[in-house]
């Protein structure tokens, strides 16, 4: 089948303003967006730049707005977006070149919320692991899932409108560590997370949940904490 | 140097985000066009004369009502969805069903205020 693939276009060095290149190639209903990107980068155009690396939805890397929606190009197929395909860099953060943009703002709120674990009590008699059980474990098992693709982050309205908001992803992984029964810092990122550039300013909007390419009841796990924060209580 | 992405208003009102997000959306207008009504309101009774009869007419308009009408019901039932689903989060697993639920509570009160305003309006 013959797929029209429509290209945000932005070279620093050349542009003053972005552009859209559209290139009408040969594609499968199977292949993937990444297998398009990567065909003309190979065969139309050298220049064009975006980030990609192990290619099987895993990394995080290549997430951008396909047809209007935060997916990875490694997973999204043909068939699922159709032969009119405009793929875009993500929103809210400053685009670098083409369909790469700029992570740091990403990163820096991912950073405040204390992405590590926290246990300074002595370790168990036997000098081993700090077991818990797989209940325990199931309590924070879908926020492990995160990749930092930053799909959910750069879907959000909230962060759209202020990129100082945690946003959705750095929440998630705050879920993650506060729900984990070995950690011990849960009240110390409760704090963090209940400043007026966290919790606050999720409104809802549910689009982090479903552009999150892992599936992750985003929302829900955000929901959780407000209640934490609310009742005091990690349950 | 770099392309500074700011997202306008039209860009963010393209993002594809389905059902849920244009709940947000509508609950937004919902709430500018009862700040709207309330500042009219306000200026109409603080302008008086020929600027505040003006004022007057537009929201006792019927168009200008149903408007209003649309705003203050979808803004408090999409309000009362997002706060159940705020108090109880395993709620969210249903999140589609609460939409869902919403239009079916919207859709019929609405229109029967519409009825009523019209009727009211044309019907003389």
């Amino acid at each position: 089948m013959q797929v029209t693939l429509k290209v945000f276009r932005y070279n620093p060095e050349a542009d003053k303003s972005f552009r859209y290149e559209i290139y009408t190639l040969e594609a499968e209903e199977t292949d993937r967006i990444l297998d398009l990107l990567e065909k003309v980068k190979g065969y139309n155009d050298g220049t064009l730049s975006f980030r990609r690396s192990c290619a099987h939805g895993v990394c995080g890397s290549d997430a951008m707005r396909i047809n209007g929606r935060n997916m990875l190009a490694c997973k999204a197929l043909v068939r699922d977006v159709g032969d009119k395909i405009t793929v875009e860099p993500l929103l809210g953060l400053k685009v670098v070149k083409d369909l790469i943009v700029d992570m740091e703002p990403f990163f820096d709120n991912y950073k405040k919320i204390l992405p590590y674990f926290i246990n300074d009590s002595p370790l168990p008699a036997d000098g081993k692991e700090r077991l818990q059980s797989p209940e325990e474990r199931a309590r924070f098992d879908e926020t492990t899932k995160c990749i930092l693709c930053a799909a959910c982050t750069t879907s959000c309205p909230s962060f759209w409108a202020s990129d100082q908001y945690y946003g959705p992803a750095a929440l998630v992984t705050a879920h993650r560590f506060i729900f984990d029964s070995r950690d011990e810092a849960a009240s110390e990122r409760m704090h963090i997370i209940a400043e007026t550039d966290g919790l606050a300013r999720c409104h809802t909007a549910y689009n982090c949940t479903l552009a999150c390419p892992r599936e992750i009841p985003i929302t829900k796990a955000i929901g959780e904490l407000k209640m934490a924060t609310i009742t005091g209580k990690v349950e | 140097m770099i392309l500074k992405r700011n997202v306008s208003l039209a860009t963010a009102l393209r993002y594809k985000g389905q059902g849920p997000y244009l709940t947000y959306i509508l609950h937004r207008i919902g709430g500018l066009g009862m700040a709207i009504f309330v500042a009219v309101h306000i200026l109409a009774s603080f302008l008086g004369g020929e600027i505040g009869g003006f004022l007057n007419d537009v929201y006792k308009n019927w168009a200008f009502q149903i408007f209003i009408f649309f705003c203050a019901l979808f803004h408090a039932i999409n309000g009362l969805r997002i706060t159940i689903l705020d108090l109880w989060p395993k709620l969210l697993d249903h999140s589609r069903e609460a939409i869902w639920l919403e239009w079916a509570v919207f859709l019929p009160l609405f229109g029967i205020a519409v009825f009523v305003i019209l009727s009211t309006a044309l019907g003389g």
